[in-house]
């Protein structure tokens, strides 16, 4: 063997030994894991909810290719669970970080599933047989789950959760589990890993449509959320991917989209664009067109900021291929007509001073991104800074975006501000890259201690 | 394993309702499960869910299976993932095949639901007549030389580099200029004032680092070899100026020649010899020789004794593991429209950039070309060059459908800025939507709003003219939003460019084999969740070669393309699958027509046995050859004759074996 490959696997091996903490298993989270460990660094990938994914697994299609959201998900969420280097710690939370010399030393707390996870084999008999049925949080609480329940069926790892809040213990899932995996006495468990690098991938959390008061959503069954939508279009969600209002299953053949909901909007608190709200609108009018071909489609926008690759020709394509309505114009108000459910939106056309009163049979609220919901919680524990926005921030936003005020620390994702699938990836890798130079350096400087 | 015989799993995926919702899966399994050496035949709700590969590995276990078939989606996403199952379940991951019963019957024929069964069936009984015939591939493995080529020297190509060389691998960084920085060193200031020059100050700083080797004013030539090994010839052109060179600039002082400078895109003058910006890395002066006379005179006044006139160009050859390609993008040249080329003052915005900028041709001060007076009134017109809508008349050619991205946030920060130095200047936003998406770039959007700059909205069926009264530019638009004709006059037009693929993008195409998307920018491997690799193995892409962008964006995606190549050098080898073009040397006739149409020049001719011979790590197994042998004597592997043409023989229906 040379010198340089000796060298080089001397290297590989006390790389090795460094590890490294991504907290969040979204988009974001899963690629900076990968890339990390496909270097060779040991990654504990730490997610709150029952399974990684984050926010892409509830998507239909993506713009604008309309590729199938879990379709391109999926493989990369198998290849976490796969990978040598990758250590998963699902439904987990980080509790404390303290520095101790040059790495991190994190206390992660494992909640309880009441599911033991080595026994497990994701069957699924339990939750045929819990009589308990919840709104399921997956499906934006529009379709069911049981009290013991996996969030949706490819779900990463595939590990039953019993949700102790609504479980009446009747002791049924225990009686069918041939695994025997069933412990309604699991403990949560506390677990303290040493790391040289941390990034943060917490991702985004949506803006509340309910604080729009004027909108309506909560109140009108048939306001419902850009996200409600993905899941009411797709095979898996809970009408099988018919596209139907919520208040009588009719197929609704007048839809208004309105943009910049708690965004942009001073009144919502946010002054900032969402960046991928006029591009999952129009994507939504064009599904909708394919699946409802006779339905007639507004978007009441300010600007239409189709500004990423393909974007543009997406926006003509629902202008001209699906001709979708684009009405400039910011919305007022929803009124509902209680007999029919229909919904009144009132609109200043911008374009012609006319003041428009449009019925609808469904509206959806092209809602914003909001900081994540653990953004305090986090920054009290890692100690690193937030912008103005509420959005974590580096100390060099204009070039560095990944970078935090603590060394060793990275921010990457929609946590970092909101941004597509394909900017969270990218800077998934960047961040994957400063956190490997940051532990490459922690080897240096130990070597140079040693010597 | 070629005499055993075959026992073959099917797996129909339901994928949720996506297929089982139009397609009889119960029967399609039950239809299959006949069919010879199928040994069992299931239909389950997510093929790609643990439980779904936990059902192959144990069939493969429990049943001695040698074949596996999933029925479900576009092999694109999971093929690898089922190919790994096999692997962990001990046999070769080539003995799979994939029937794509999602996006070619479930989701074409959906209400269809009969005939869609009927074709489900036609297509797995096709998968498992070339299951029967598949053979085991094996891997070859690649030394990965730890070494980086990057290619182009903006700052996303330097920030690659920074990143690649502190993680501890070796790096070129190759650049045509005669200066690293690309665009960024010509611009006045980022978002917010941040100062432009102060970045590439700091940046530049960073490439004195001992795994770093910059060569500029340098050529790729030409570029051979694979993953892992790429053989690379550099060109790099006479600078006529060394090392001694301590910018005193007496040199430039007695140059008699001067030509256009164009890095101040030719506001101002330069001579032949000259330093390109006075902050510019490598701090070097350097002879232009097309325009050189060799008259002599810098020789002389040169106490440094700096200057070589006879150096020659030079030639350089690496050998490097992989590529980052960062070659940027070029600013659309307006054609004439709203009046360029024809009045003075009707200037691009990179070209105002240049005017305000400290070390730009009038130091910061912003003036009209045609007089040199202070502009009183300033128009943008925004999404020049970008947005442009095909019509019927206007089709020679290819028009820029896209937005540009970056240029809505930048023109605003100009605006902003101008009215900030001269807050008696009236500045005009003509534009058609504000695309400030960018964070707080709303608010940029908001601040020139409060500093009274005027927004007028154009439709693009009636785009602005610009035109000339009494020596006055007036710009004539009709506000879409007030329904008013107005008519400005204007000291000033700034047209606000967009990106455009470089004009050499071909050339360098045509070098490094990575392809191009619609727009003609260099295309990633998959926009989602490939952004930065390309289709060719070992190579990866970043910033505006990849699409227009800022340099907030341009920046992470650079060291998101270092992280790939990074992966791939910490790795140190990677594994190829076979899946190459092989040749029956019994019956090659050494014509040689298949290595003329190989793209990847993996084919040539054996001298001394007078026969085709493939290298199997540059082949892609594309096929082209075994299409092109006249004598049917080149195979590629796992898609045989033999393989492809059982499918087609059952592809009828009702045809036993
Ligand atoms: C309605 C809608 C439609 C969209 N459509 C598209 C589209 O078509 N194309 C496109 O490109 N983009 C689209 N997007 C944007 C896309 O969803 C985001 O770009 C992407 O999900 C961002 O990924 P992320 O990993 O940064 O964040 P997330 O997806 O939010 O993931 C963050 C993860 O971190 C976890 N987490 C949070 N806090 C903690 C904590 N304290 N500890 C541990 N884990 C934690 C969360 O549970 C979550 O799993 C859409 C967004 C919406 C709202
Ligand atoms: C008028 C204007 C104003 C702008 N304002 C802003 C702003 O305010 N804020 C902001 O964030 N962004 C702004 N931008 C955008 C910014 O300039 C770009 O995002 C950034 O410069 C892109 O960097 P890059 O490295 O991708 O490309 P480039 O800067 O184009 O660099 C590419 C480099 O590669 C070299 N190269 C190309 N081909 C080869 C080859 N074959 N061999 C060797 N070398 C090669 C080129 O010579 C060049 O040096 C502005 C752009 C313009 C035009």
């Amino acid at each position: 063997m040379s010198s340089i490959e000796e060298e080089q696997e001397e290297q590989e091996k006390q790389e090795k030994q460094q590890s490294v903490l991504v907290l969040g298993g979204g988009v974001c989270g899963i690629q900076v894991a990968l890339d990390l460990a496909d270097m060779g660094f040991k990654v504990y990938l730490v997610e709150k909810k029952p399974s990684i994914g984050g926010h892409m697994a509830q998507l239909d299609k993506t713009f604008p290719t309309l590729d199938c959201s879990a379709c391109i998900l999926t493989p990369k969420m198998v290849d976490v669970a796969r990978h040598p280097n990758i250590e998963l710690l699902t439904y987990s939370e980080v509790l404390a970080v303290s520095r101790a010399s040059k790495s991190f030393e994190v206390t992660i707390l494992k909640k309880s599933r009441y599911v033991n996870e080595d026994k497990c084999t994701g069957c699924g008999i339990c939750a045929q047989y819990c009589p308990i049925e919840v709104p399921n949080e997956f499906d934006q609480g529009i379709g069911i789950r049981k009290a013991i329940y996996v969030p949706f069926p490819q779900a990463i790892p595939l590990i039953y959760t019993i949700d102790k809040e609504n479980c009446i213990k009747c002791g049924l899932c225990e009686r069918m589990c041939e695994a025997e995996a069933i412990d309604h006495n699991q403990q949560p468990m506390k677990i303290t890993v040493t790391v040289g690098s941390i990034v943060v991938a917490v991702g985004f959390q949506l803006f509340d449509a309910k604080n729009k008061q004027e909108y309506g959503y909560g109140r009108y069954d048939n306001v419902i959320t850009g996200l409600d939508f993905e899941r009411l279009v797709n095979a898996a969600g809970p009408t099988g991917g018919h596209l139907a209002r919520l208040s009588d299953a009719k197929i609704p053949k007048k839809i208004a989209f309105i943009q910049c909901v708690g965004s942009r909007d001073e009144k919502s608190g946010n002054l900032n664009c969402s960046r991928v709200c006029c591009m999952y609108a129009i994507k939504q009018a064009i599904l909708a067109k394919e699946h409802i071909p006779d339905a007639d489609i507004h978007v009441f926008y300010m600007d239409i900021r189709a500004y990423g690759k393909g974007f543009e020709e997406f926006y003509t394509r629902a202008k001209e291929e699906f001709n979708v309505k684009f009405v400039r114009g910011a919305v007022s108000e929803i009124v509902e007509i209680p007999e029919t459910k229909n919904l009144i939106v009132r609109v200043e056309d911008t374009e012609t001073g006319e003041l428009l009163e449009k019925e609808f049979d469904m509206v959806v609220l092209s809602v914003g991104l909001t900081p994540p919901s653990d953004s305090e919680a986090i920054e009290n524990i890692l100690g690193i800074s937030k912008g103005e926005d509420g959005f974590f921030s580096s100390p060099d936003p204009q070039i560095f975006t990944v970078d935090t005020n603590i060394g060793g620390i990275f921010i990457a994702g929609t946590a970092e501000g909101p941004k597509d699938i394909p900017d969270s990836v990218a800077q998934a890798s960047a961040a994957a890259m400063k956190a490997s130079v940051a532990l490459v350096q922690l080897t240096q400087e130990e070597k140079h201690v040693e010597k | 394993m070629k005499n055993e015989e075959p026992k073959i799993g099917v797996y129909i995926c339901h994928c949720g309702m996506n297929i089982a919702g139009v397609v009889n899966v119960e029967e399609v399994a039950q239809y299959i499960g006949k069919l010879p050496n199928v040994v069992v035949a299931k239909h389950y709700v997510y093929m790609c869910s643990q439980p779904g590969q936990a059902l192959i590995r144990e069939d493969i276990k429990q049943l001695g299976l040698n074949r596996v078939i999933v029925a479900s989606c576009s092999p694109r996403m999971h093929e690898p993932t089922f190919r790994k199952v096999l692997g962990e379940a001990g046999i070769n991951p080539f003995l799979f095949e994939m029937a794509n019963i999602r996006e070619q019957v479930a989701w074409a024929h959906m209400r269809e639901p009969e005939k869609a069964t009927e074709k489900a069936k036609a297509l797995i009984r096709m998968a498992v007549a070339r299951a029967r015939l598949l053979e085991p591939i094996s891997k070859i493995e690649v030394k990965v030389v730890p070494r980086a080529l990057v290619i182009g020297a903006g700052v996303a190509g330097i920030t690659a580099t920074i990143d690649l060389a502190k993680k501890g691998f070796e790096v070129y960084l190759v650049e045509k200029k005669p200066y690293v920085g690309g665009h960024l060193a010509l611009l006045n200031k980022l978002y917010w004032g941040k100062d432009a020059s102060e970045v590439y100050t700091s940046l530049v700083k960073k490439l004195s680092h001992p795994n770093i080797k910059v060569l500029v004013n340098s050529d790729i030539t030409k570029i051979s070899g694979h993953i892992g090994n790429f053989e690379v010839k550099i060109t790099q052109k006479p600078r006529c100026v060394t090392e001694n060179c301590n910018l005193c600039g007496k040199c430039e002082e007695v140059c008699p020649i001067s030509v256009p400078n164009e890095i101040n895109l030719g506001l101002d003058q330069r001579k032949a010899v000259y330093l390109p910006l006075p902050n510019c890395y490598p701090p070097k002066y350097i002879i232009d020789k097309e325009n050189c006379n060799s008259c002599g005179e810098c020789l002389k006044v040169c106490r440094k004794k700096a200057i070589n006139l006879d150096e020659k160009t030079r030639e350089i050859d690496i050998i490097v593991g992989t590529i980052v390609v960062t070659s940027g993008f070029e600013p659309y040249k307006p054609k004439g429209e709203f009046g360029y080329g024809k009045y003075k003052d009707v200037i691009t915005q990179l070209m105002l950039e240049r005017l305000l900028s400290q070390n730009g041709p009038t130091k910061g001060e912003l003036i009209k070309p045609s007089d040199g007076k202070k502009p009183r009134s300033i128009s943008f017109i925004m999404c020049v060059g970008s947005r442009q809508e095909l019509k019927e008349e206007q089709g020679e050619k290819p028009l820029n459908a896209y937005c540009s991205r970056f240029c809505c946030s930048s023109a605003l920060k100009n605006a902003l800025l101008i009215k900030e130095r001269y807050p008696e200047t009236q500045v005009y936003i003509i534009y058609r939507d504000i695309r400030t998406f960018g964070r707080r770039h709303e608010e940029l959007y908001r601040k020139c709003r409060e500093s009274w700059i005027t927004f007028i909205r154009y439709k693009p069926e009636e785009p602005p003219k610009v035109t000339e009264k009494d020596g006055q530019l007036v710009v004539k638009v009709k506000d879409w939003l007030f329904k008013v004709n107005m008519e400005i006059s204007t000291d000033l037009v700034v047209l606000v460019e967009g990106m455009i693929p470089r004009e050499d993008t071909a050339d360098l195409q045509a070098k490094i084999n990575v392809t191009r998307s619609p727009d003609g920018f260099f295309q990633e491997a998959h926009p989602k969740m490939n952004p930065l690799d390309t289709f060719t193995d070992g190579l990866f892409i970043g910033g505006t070669a990849q699409g227009p962008k800022d340099v907030i964006d341009t920046v992470y995606q650079a060291s998101g393309a270092a992280a790939k190549a990074a992966i791939l050098l910490s790795r140190g080898r990677v594994l190829i699958d076979q899946v190459t073009a092989t040749v029956n040397e019994e019956i090659c006739t050494g014509c040689g027509k298949c290595t003329k149409v190989c793209p990847y020049t993996a084919i040539e001719l054996d001298e001394i046995k007078e026969v085709a011979k493939v290298y199997d790590v540059k082949c892609k197994g594309c096929g082209s050859c075994s299409s092109t042998c006249p004598v049917g004597a080149v195979q590629v592997r796992h898609f045989k004759d033999a393989q492809i043409l059982t499918m087609v023989e059952n592809l009828l229906p009702f045809k036993e074996d």
